[in-house]
């Protein structure tokens, strides 16, 4: 993966802006707003992902169309009928919100998809790790069990095979079934047997003599603090302008879009500028290195 | 002053009637000493280390009395024994608790509820001393078996303890991370004068610096002296732990050398000089050529080509071999060479994209499917836990076969009728990997496969391994096996290969090979070269010894 600038501020910056984005990705229905919700992190996903995001997002638009025409068949409120089946009308305006509802999954999708990315376990308990010691360790736990159970397993089907007791592709479900029933059973010994000698380790290194504390490798630079600041302005004038109407939008039963123009700019501008901080940072980042290797 | 002192202390497990697990110990450790236990599996070492610290003492019945800094063991308070004592495990995997390297190294110092300054700056010292930076940031998940264990040790001195305790801490890892793991232990101990007690199966690296050895039996204390002087102690008591001395060692006793017995090769070069001044008669152990010509080869391996991942670099870069029926071959090498991969794609764990398998002359895709592993072909892997699904020994072995005088037979060949009835994990490591290597057994093979077989086993037992593999190669088995052990290489197998850069470049004798190597050979030969020719094993150089010694006297 290439180098992300914004994954190297602090997590709770990263978690700031991902509240921020989800919050306001969900909140705002106005497909102008929706619009620049999917591109921002859509462009980010790509970013973080490679090629393979782009895979991930092309099967987004299949995801798109089915939310999009199945909404008018739950929904049927609206006045412009489109035609009637079984005696139900299939609306324009329920199609319209089926858009907007489609918008807000994929955009969630791939927001979350980047959070996965950028606060990994590890940051997640940096964050939570002084609230909830022992759930925080809990968590650390499972996120380094995981990886270690799925190499055991693949090692214990290896050495299986190699006696001739693996499945083979022809074999039944039923076998299949039997030996992947076989495996888990020695996972679970294995890791029972195994978590006797992590809890005399942890034991050994002091657990449970006094109150834990959490160490972390992160620290709030300046960058982090002029970043949240900028982040709250943003946020706030984006509030300033949907409280005041600037951004509504109802499609049920009739449509009523708030036209952008206008004092209404501001707020558009503020949101995509609010989604764009990682990609900008990223862009950035490119464009000083280029600079600093030309004076090279 | 002393650090720990022992009195009287016996212990039994709930689970042994009137067995002792340790009977009647008595024992004091100085400060800044570097003692080293030996013993046979099962004789109480761990038992006793175990004893050291409060939360791992295991439960049953005791006597007798432990001194920690003159103080009561029992009375010093959880916290203090939690920083003061450090004490790594035999397992590098499960004794890790985070998920990431700089959060392990923290791990103690979180517990004990520092503050983040001092964390930082401990975290820090630790990462620089151990050299682990360039890892500072990784997956604990990706590391190797060496770096884990240093990340273990690691997180321990990141408390700060005055006594280092290591049960057999090397075990489960390849010599060369195993050398550089005792030398940080040694390290630690000159540099911080931290007291270390270690139970270890490798002692050539240890026995020049340790300053005691403790030899344990049975429960008991039956050695306790300078390692220089410990070996005539076994010897003359014709003990079984003679066998796990350093080459030089025993090659001194066993050929009856006086003086001051050598330690290191150096030494011993320095020894065998003084002996021979003049240039021994008889100075070659007669060794026959290598067959080249296979006309009937087991297994034929041409040309392999594999990678992992279609962007990785190839693993095997035209892998080509051939093994003669009824013979041990051994393939030595460095570290993910690529010979274990070699053991995966004969048996079709991985899919070489370019070459040629052949078994008995019949090319491997031929094989219908599972018929390859009736009676053909069988693996032991190199963690032996990975073959048990059962809970008695018994049971697993049914699972392959339904004679029951099959079973009877195996297990008899394999050592390990009384242990039928145990849980496969309750077993000590060498007990496992016969356990194991009777389970493949059963498949009745030809050709047997056997991957890393000496890993965390105790030179007692890899005699008695060695003589289980003989009596199959004379039943007419195959066996080829991968391993990081030369000197049992040079001792038991019939050839051997050189893996490296992804193929095999050569295949010779045993003598041959170690015998023209001087930096990968085994410590008899590098301790004997300037005088004998091909003395690969202790027993050739006592046998040359001997031979030119009778003749001159």
């Amino acid at each position: 993966m290439k180098q992300d600038s914004f994954s190297k501020l602090h997590p709770a910056v990263n978690l700031l802006f991902f509240i921020g984005a989800i919050c306001f990705g969900v909140l705002l229905q106005h497909p102008v707003y929706l619009l620049a919700g999917i591109f921002a992190s859509g462009v980010y996903y790509f970013f973080l992902n490679g090629r393979k995001g782009m895979k991930n997002i092309l099967l987004m638009i299949p995801l798109f169309i089915f939310i999009t025409l199945f909404n008018p068949i739950v929904n049927t409120r609206g006045v412009t009928v489109l035609f009637t089946y079984f005696d139900r009308p299939y609306t324009l305006e329920a199609l319209i919100y089926g858009v907007a509802v489609a918008a807000t999954f994929v955009l969630m999708l791939l927001w979350f998809g980047c959070y996965g990315k950028v606060l990994t376990g590890d940051k997640f308990t940096c964050l939570f790790g002084n609230l909830a010691p022992s759930l925080s360790l809990l968590l650390v736990m499972v996120f380094r069990m995981i990886p270690n159970l799925l190499q055991k397993a693949k090692q214990i089907v290896g050495a299986r095979s190699s006696i001739g007791k693996g499945t083979a592709e022809k074999s039944s479900i039923k076998d299949k079934l039997g030996s992947g029933m076989t495996v888990i059973g020695v996972l679970t010994s294995w890791a029972l047997e195994g978590s006797i000698t992590t809890s005399d380790s942890m034991r050994s290194r002091g657990y449970g003599t006094s109150k834990r504390t959490s160490f972390t490798v992160y620290r709030m630079t300046n960058t982090d603090w002029i970043l949240t600041f900028v982040m709250f302005i943003l946020l706030g004038v984006v509030i300033f302008f949907a409280a005041n109407g600037g951004m509504n939008a109802e499609f049920l039963p009739e449509r009523n879009i708030t036209p952008i123009n206008g004092f209404n700019v501001i707020g558009f501008i503020a949101y995509l500028g609010y989604l764009m901080i990682p990609t900008i940072l990223n862009v950035k980042e490119v464009i000083q290195w280029n600079i600093s290797r030309s004076k090279i | 002053m002393e650090h720990f002192k022992i009195e009287n202390l016996s212990f039994s497990y709930p689970t042994s009637k009137d067995k002792k697990s340790l009977d009647n110990v008595s024992l004091r450790i100085e400060k800044g000493e570097y003692v080293v236990l030996c013993g046979k599996s099962g004789s109480g070492k761990t038992t006793l280390l175990r004893h050291l610290k409060t939360v791992l003492t295991p439960h049953g019945k005791r006597m007798g009395e432990i001194y920690f800094n003159g103080a009561a063991l029992k009375d010093v308070d959880n916290r203090t024994q939690s920083a003061k004592i450090g004490y790594v495990m035999q397992n590098p995997d499960d004794q890790i608790v985070t998920d990431k390297v700089w959060h392990e190294l923290a791990f103690g110092l979180e517990s004990l509820g520092c503050d983040q300054k001092t964390m930082r700056s401990r975290v820090a010292e630790m990462a620089c001393y151990f050299g682990i930076q360039d890892w500072f940031h990784r997956d604990v998940a990706v590391l190797s078996g060496g770096q884990k264990q240093i990340l273990n040790l690691a997180s321990i001195m990141a408390m700060q303890p005055e006594v280092l305790i290591l049960d057999e801490p090397t075990s489960q890892l390849d010599p060369i991370a195993a050398s550089d793991f005792l030398n940080t232990v040694r390290k630690i101990n000159t540099e911080l004068g931290t007291t270390v007690i270690i139970t270890e199966h490798r002692l050539e690296d240890i026995f020049p610096y340790a300053d005691r050895a403790i030899v344990m039996d049975s429960g008991r204390i039956i050695a306790d002296d300078t390692p220089r002087n410990i070996g005539k102690l076994l010897y003359e008591q014709n003990n079984p732990m003679f066998t796990a001395m350093p080459t030089p060692v025993r090659v001194f006793y066993n050929a009856d050398g006086d003086g001051d017995c050598p330690l290191t090769v150096r030494e011993g070069r320095a020894w065998l000089n003084k002996e021979f001044e003049i240039k021994p008669q008889i100075a070659e152990i007669p060794c026959k050529n290598i067959d080249d010509d296979i006309e009937y080869p087991a297994l034929s391996l041409k040309e392999l080509w594999f990678r992992y991942e279609k962007d990785t670099p190839d693993i095997l870069r035209g892998v080509s071999l051939e093994i003669p029926a009824s013979s041990i071959t051994a393939i030595v090498g460095g570290n993910g060479a690529g010979k274990s991969t070699t053991l995966k794609a004969i048996c079709g764990i991985c899919k070489p994209y370019r070459g040629k398998i052949k078994v008995f002359g019949k090319p491997v895709n031929k094989f219908k499917s599972g018929e390859l592993f009736r009676n053909c072909i069988s693996m032991l892997p190199q963690d032996p836990k990975s073959l048990f699904v059962k809970n008695k020994v018994i049971d697993d072995l049914a699972e392959m076969t339904k004679k029951k005088n099959k079973i009877t037979e195996i297990a008899e060949t394999c050592q390990i009728t009384e242990l039928l009835e145990n849980h496969p994990y309750d077993l000590s490591g060498g007990e496992q990997q016969r356990a194991a290597l009777a389970k493949v057994l059963l498949t009745e093979p030809k050709i047997l496969l056997l991957d890393e077989p000496t890993k965390g086993m105790d030179s007692f037992f890899k005699e008695t391994f060695a003589s289980i593999l003989q009596k199959l190669k004379e039943q007419g088995i195959t066996i080829l096996m991968v391993s990081h052990d030369v000197e049992f290489c040079a001792k038991y197998a019939d050839r051997v290969s050189m893996f490296f850069d992804g193929q095999i470049l050569t295949t010779e004798t045993p003598q041959n090979f170690f015998g023209s190597n001087s930096f990968y050979t085994t410590a008899a030969n590098r301790m004997s070269k300037h005088v004998f020719k091909n003395a690969v094993t202790a027993e050739n150089v006592v046998e040359l010894y001997r031979k030119n010694k009778g003749g001159t006297v």
